[in-house]
């Protein structure tokens, strides 16, 4: 495979007779000759000298054709093993395949695969016993080559580049070399252009989601929305919940990117247990974070706000939330800040409430983005 | 063995029919003859390169049914567990391809296993190349090649990974997002164009796919016959021996037998990858369920090789995250996120040109250096791979604390320690056995080695019996290069009219000089070291069989 | 020794303490690899016990010898000054789903309360738990509160031990079986099952119930050994740092289909080799893809390359 990759060397030194014992001292040659012609010094008409080169005895040659042999015998039936299992597991009457059945499709892999093995490693192993037991065994010399030109061909190569360039004009003739340059800089931006239509602006998109005040909330995985009486049952109650919006035409009643954006964490904490986070007026109202709560259920955004895992791991008994990614830990009792790991931005709460029917509802959406923190993100 | 003195005519035919087109049988006797120095270690990046092919072979099967598409149906397939499951087109095609396409879940795990080999391989392959410095001088562009090899590799497994559109593979993608977003200024907006609006979007699939099966490949497979063909040009480098000089290359010619093993040894890669895939299974991605940005796992992990960013990623503290007039600049997603990974590749591509720097050494080397007989060099490069060994365990240190019921807090402030203190104590353990093996090459040389036999004098004196070293040996050892660096000789910095270059005595010059003398100070030198010249090697006895008391 | 110290400076015996070091840990692999049949856990499927099969007074005998140290002769827990559990939690409100699950996953009784219990095999007869389970109701429980416990959900295969003779058991687990294969199948919902699970479970027990770390030294449990009933009783009981997940929060039927979900998963064969590697994941194939990949390619990259003496 190797051979043709290259002819980049046809001058780097191609005549230079292939010197086979061309060694710089001659201890060093003796040496060589000494260790590769020791043993059967029998005539060799191989491509080098037989005192180079070491022709195993016609036994050990033998020996080795019928072990490497062997070796392809068994890469042929590991081949036709190959084809006869591919066969072996034919589409039913219904037209779906047998491997459809994962125990069936084990043993499907394991087949094709153990005989493709089987099939390669007897190859392998038939050309190893081949190279190392019919082949004689010889190291050769070669030069290498000096890569460096010597001063001669460096110095006409760079007076006919010179003789060459001056010809040219190029550099004698600023406006045509400007205007070229000139002529290529609108083409060079072009493809940078072009790439505009990739996707919108960022605008205000990663700012908000589809809460809504007063818009109710699923049970995710279902279509069934949630009233508080579910959870503040529990004292230590926890679930995941999206919006109650069904769009009619996503599986799941919207699409992953809004579910990325606005899905919660729902949990219940004892009364006792919240810390004074929650109770601290919030940055520009006069509200706190026990406002945004209905009788001990909380909302948190489940994205973590270090690069957007899930953060769900939630233990009740310490009321730490986790991320399973990195680890950013997030204290729900208060006001989720962030009490271990790389985030640095507490979980975005939902303020939520409850309707006259007693279904939880959001009363507002987050007043700071969700998921992982970006540059703007505290902008309006 | 027959012996062919003439082609056959069939071949004649068809040698004439291309040499009257391209006049090659000069070049192609040369290049038949080609010598390549024979070492086990010399074979590692083959196993990158064949693994690579593999790639490509299993990667056009796959693309025969994948769709690169994340509209999303529900799939109504031959895998009955997850029937009536909304999951996107991408996700879909990949089980018809584990559960219709017979051969396909086969392939699929071939495809994945040859990445992991393949990365593994490369990585292998560059500690060998760096701890026998063979990077140096005439090499070094060939080193920067690779690493771009290197780079350019992860980033098309982590591609890979993520096409299937499965829980962990999808998740891949959200971090991906995650540490784009916190780039100051642009992050938002590189966000938006890639993923085509915000994350998951419906076009990072389709996206991701033409990079992972066109662009990177393209450039790829550019790169890796650069890398081939310079190494063939070039020739390879070759451990120390007889006969083997900075001039003169000793090895197995191409053809035949280098060709026939080399060849065997593509097929012994495909066995093992091969038979890891029929019965060790990976990244079931029917088990996994599709992807959605709500749901996780814990235990949660990207294939081995973004390991080490997954780790720091994890044990970067958020100290560091400030804002300027409000904006954001998120350190612990930054510095992790694109700092260690940049740090990666930086570092090794710079150090032969900084080690050229310190040492001055402008020669032409072809013979490699045994790591010992390098020690600050190997000591660098174990305190690499330890920092590297850190994060990357770092980035399990949830199955670790899972699996060794060590408190999971702790696992990180353990790494966070380790980071630092780990190379620093391997550097400076590395380079003392370096230079404890070089005491004992130079005791070795002297008098033979130990042969284990213990012998009674007749005074009543235990002694071992040291014997002579084979000639092999002894050149070995005689070749010890001399670690010096020009900013350290008697006239260095003196022009040939004796005037000090003035440029010397500042900044620079003062760095280079602490370095070199940092680089080169605790060699143990041969000098003046006559093979088996020790007092109690006796001369007189018979090649083989000289025995001697210590 | 001799035979070694004469052989250990041959050119070849790097290669073959490589091989042998190869060779020794694949036999090591193979033993730790794991079997098909995990035990399953000790106890028997029932239905609601009727009065005249439990005995009340019998339950306060196992009650008083086994968990009254700890949780106090009421049930009342043993509290220090600051209100802090010292040996045991108040069980008065936990209810009997909690008692159950406790009881039948071995966790309780527990040697050591300050630490977090394994799985165990159950530390006393179905009947004793029966018994129990009547008197705490009876007597230790605060009116309805807590779960009660799921009966109509399938327990663990029944326990030879429990029955006097071979053919009661043989009933029994036949039995046991048909009630489980027709509670797995009789979910629905595939992706119901897998949303609840992946988004409500995954983060801490693993997306193949194979458990995970927690903080402070805890971690989520693997579930493969816990039956349909005991991952029901979890979820309603919040064991340990477990948040609960009641009859309001998910459904009985939509717990159904989670379960269903989650045991489908963990029953279903890999089809991609025998080998899952516990079904750990990344961590696992890179370990692997290193040692067993890479090492064996090396290996054959030595043989190939290995010195041949000049005479062989």
């Amino acid at each position: 495979m190797t051979e043709n990759d290259n002819n980049d060397n046809n001058e780097a030194g191609a005549h230079t007779p292939e010197r086979v014992v061309g060694t710089p001292t001659a201890a060093a040659e003796e040496r060589v000759v000494t260790e590769s012609s020791a043993g059967a010094p029998e005539e060799h008409a191989g491509p080098y000298r037989a005192s180079e080169t070491h022709a195993r005895p016609e036994e050990v040659q033998r020996r080795g054709e019928k072990a490497a042999s062997a070796w392809f015998i068994i890469a042929f039936l590991g081949g036709i093993g190959f084809l006869v299992s591919y066969f072996l597991f034919p589409p039913n009457a219904a037209g779906e395949p047998a491997i459809a059945d994962p125990q069936i499709g084990q043993y499907s892999n394991m087949l094709l695969g153990g005989t493709l093995t089987v099939a390669m490693f007897g190859i392998g192993a038939g050309m190893t016993v081949w190279a190392r037991q019919v082949m004689p065994h010889y190291e050769v010399h070669s030069p290498y080559d000096d890569l460096a030109s010597d001063e001669k061909e460096k110095g006409s190569f760079s007076d006919f580049f010179m003789k060459s360039a001056d010809e040219s004009g190029f550099t004698k003739r600023p406006l045509m070399r400007r205007t070229l340059i000139l002529a290529m800089v609108p083409l060079g931006l072009a493809p940078i252009v072009l790439l505009r239509d990739t996707g919108p602006l960022p605008g205000d998109k990663l700012k908000h989601t589809p809460w809504e005040p007063g818009m109710r909330m699923f049970v995710e995985g279902t279509h069934r929305e949630i009233r508080a009486e579910d959870l503040e049952n529990d004292p230590y109650g926890m679930i995941s919940a999206l919006p109650a919006i069904d769009d009619g035409h996503h599986p799941h009643g919207m699409s992953l990117t809004d579910q990325a954006k606005s899905v919660i964490l729902l949990i219940k904490i004892p009364e006792n247990d919240w810390k004074e986070g929650m109770t601290e007026p919030i940055e520009g109202t006069d509200e706190t974070r026990l406002n945004w709560t209905h009788n001990g259920i909380i909302a948190y955004s489940k994205i973590c706000t270090h690069v957007g895992c899930p953060a769900a791991l939630y233990e009740r008994t310490t009321h730490r939330i986790l991320c399973p990614c990195h680890q950013s830990t997030f204290d729900a009792a208060d006001a989720a800040k962030v009490v271990f790991g790389p985030a640095h931005r507490a979980l975005p709460q939902l303020p939520i409430s409850v309707d006259d029917e007693g279904y939880l509802i959001a009363t507002g959406d987050f007043t700071e983005p969700t998921g992982p923190t970006f540059w703007d993100y505290a902008k309006d | 063995m027959s012996k062919t003195t003439q082609a056959p005519k069939a071949l004649r035919g068809v040698g004439n029919f291309i040499d009257d087109r391209f006049h090659l049988a000069k070049t192609g006797e040369k290049n038949l003859r080609k010598v390549f120095p024979n070492h086990w270690s010399f074979m590692l990046g083959e196993i990158a390169l064949y693994s690579f092919i593999i790639l490509l072979v299993t990667g056009v099967f796959l693309t025969l049914w994948f769709k690169p598409s994340m509209l999303e149906v529900v799939y109504d397939g031959s895998y009955e567990r997850l029937q009536g499951v909304p999951m996107s087109e991408a996700y879909a095609s990949t089980l018809f391809i584990d559960f219709d396409v017979r051969g396909g879940f086969l392939v699929r795990q071939i495809h994945h296993w040859a990445a992991l080999i393949f990365l593994a391989a490369i990585v292998v392959h560059m500690l060998r190349v760096f701890f026998t410095g063979a990077f140096r001088k005439p090499r070094e562009i060939n080193w920067l090649i690779g690493i771009a090899i290197f780079a350019l590799s992860i980033i098309e497994g982590l591609f890979g990974y993520s096409l299937p559109d499965d829980l962990p593979s999808g998740m891949g993608v959200r971090i991906l997002q995650g540490v784009i977003l916190a780039l100051p200024l642009v992050g938002t907006y590189v966000s938006m164009f890639l993923f085509g609006g915000e994350f998951p979007g419906e076009d990072i699939i389709t996206r991701l796919y033409m990079l992972h099966v066109l662009a990177i490949p393209a450039v790829l497979l550019a790169l890796i016959v650069a890398h081939f063909m310079i190494l063939w040009h070039q020739k390879h480098t070759q451990y120390p021996g007889i006969g083997r000089t900075e001039k003169t290359v000793v090895g197995t010619p191409m053809f035949p037998a280098f060709a026939v093993k080399a060849g065997g040894f593509f097929f012994f890669t495909f066995a093992v990858i091969a038979g890891l895939s029929a019965f060790v299974q990976i990244n079931p991605i029917h088990l996994f369920g599709p992807f959605t940005p709500t749901s996780i796992t814990s235990g949660l992990q990207p294939d081995w090789y973004m390991g080490f960013l997954e780790g720091s990623l994890r044990i970067f503290p958020n100290t560091f995250d400030f804002s300027v007039f409000g904006y954001a600049v998120p350190i612990a997603v930054l510095v992790p996120g694109l700092g260690v990974m940049g740090m990666l590749f930086v570092l090794p591509g710079a150090w032969p040109f900084v080690e050229q720097w310190i040492t001055g050494d402008k020669r032409v080397h072809n013979v490699a250096d045994r790591p010992r007989n390098a020690p600050v060099r190997t000591g660098l490069g174990v305190a690499g791979m330890t920092a590297y060994g850190v994060l990357w365990l770092a980035g399990s240190n949830d199955i670790l604390s899972e699996t060794f019921s060590i408190d999971l807090y702790l696992t990180t402030y353990i790494f966070r320690v380790l980071v630092f203190v780990g190379p620093v104590v391997a550097f400076i353990v590395t380079k003392r056995i370096c230079l404890g093996l070089q005491r004992r090459d130079r005791d070795t040389l002297e008098h033979g080695y130990e042969s284990g036999t213990i012998r009674q004098l007749p005074s009543g004196e235990f002694i071992e019996v040291h014997k002579r070293n084979s000639e092999e040996t002894t050149e070995v050892l005689e070749s010890k290069p001399l670690i010096g660096s020009t900013a350290l000789a008697d006239d260095a910095d003196v022009d040939d009219k004796g005037v000090e270059n003035p440029e010397s005595r500042k900044g620079m010059g003062k760095l280079r000089r602490a370095l070199a003398h940092w680089y080169t100070k605790d060699n143990v030198s041969i000098d003046g070291v006559e093979a088996h010249s020790g007092h109690h090697l006796h001369h007189s006895a018979p090649e083989g069989e000289k025995e001697s008391a210590h | 020794m001799k035979w070694i110290t004469a052989r250990r400076r041959h050119p070849l015996a790097g290669y073959v303490v490589v091989i042998l070091a190869l060779a020794l840990f694949g036999v090591g692999y193979a033993a730790l690899a794991p079997t098909a049949d995990q035990a399953q856990a000790q106890t028997l499927a029932a239905d609601v016990p009727s009065p005249d099969d439990v005995d009340i007074a019998e339950g306060k005998t196992v009650f008083d010898q086994t968990c009254a140290s700890c949780h106090n002769y009421d049930g009342s827990g043993s509290y220090d000054a600051e209100g802090n559990v010292t040996n045991g939690p108040d069980l008065r409100d936990v209810g009997p789903a909690a008692i159950d699950f406790q009881v039948s996953t071995g966790r309780m009784p527990s040697m050591d309360p300050s630490s977090q219990m394994p799985r165990k095999p159950m530390a006393m007869s179905e009947q004793d738990l029966a018994n129990l389970i009547a008197y705490y109701n009876a007597e230790i429980r605060n009116g309805e509160s807590g779960a009660e416990v799921p009966y109509e959900v399938p327990d663990s295969e029944p326990n030879r031990a429990d029955f006097e003779d071979e053919t009661a058991y043989e009933a029994a687990v036949e039995e046991w079986e048909s009630e489980y294969d027709s509670y797995i199948e009789g979910a629905e919902d595939t992706d119901m099952g897998m949303k609840l699970y992946l988004t409500n479970c995954a983060h801490c027990h693993s997306w193949s119930g194979g458990g995970g770390a927690l903080t402070d030294g805890r971690w989520a449990p693997e579930i493969h050994d816990a039956s349909p009933r005991e991952i029901y009783e979890a979820m309603v009981s919040g064991p340990g740092a477990m948040p609960m997940f009641s009859d309001g929060a998910i459904t009985p039927e939509e717990k159904h289909e989670l379960i269903s979900y989650v045991k489908t998963l963990q029953a279903e064969p890999n089809a991609g080799g025998v080998f899952d590697l516990q079904r750990i994941g990344q961590v696992a194939e890179g370990f692997i893809g290193w040692v067993v990949g890479l090492a064996l390619i090396v290996a054959c990259a030595i043989w190939i390359t290995a010195k041949q003496r000049a005479h062989d």
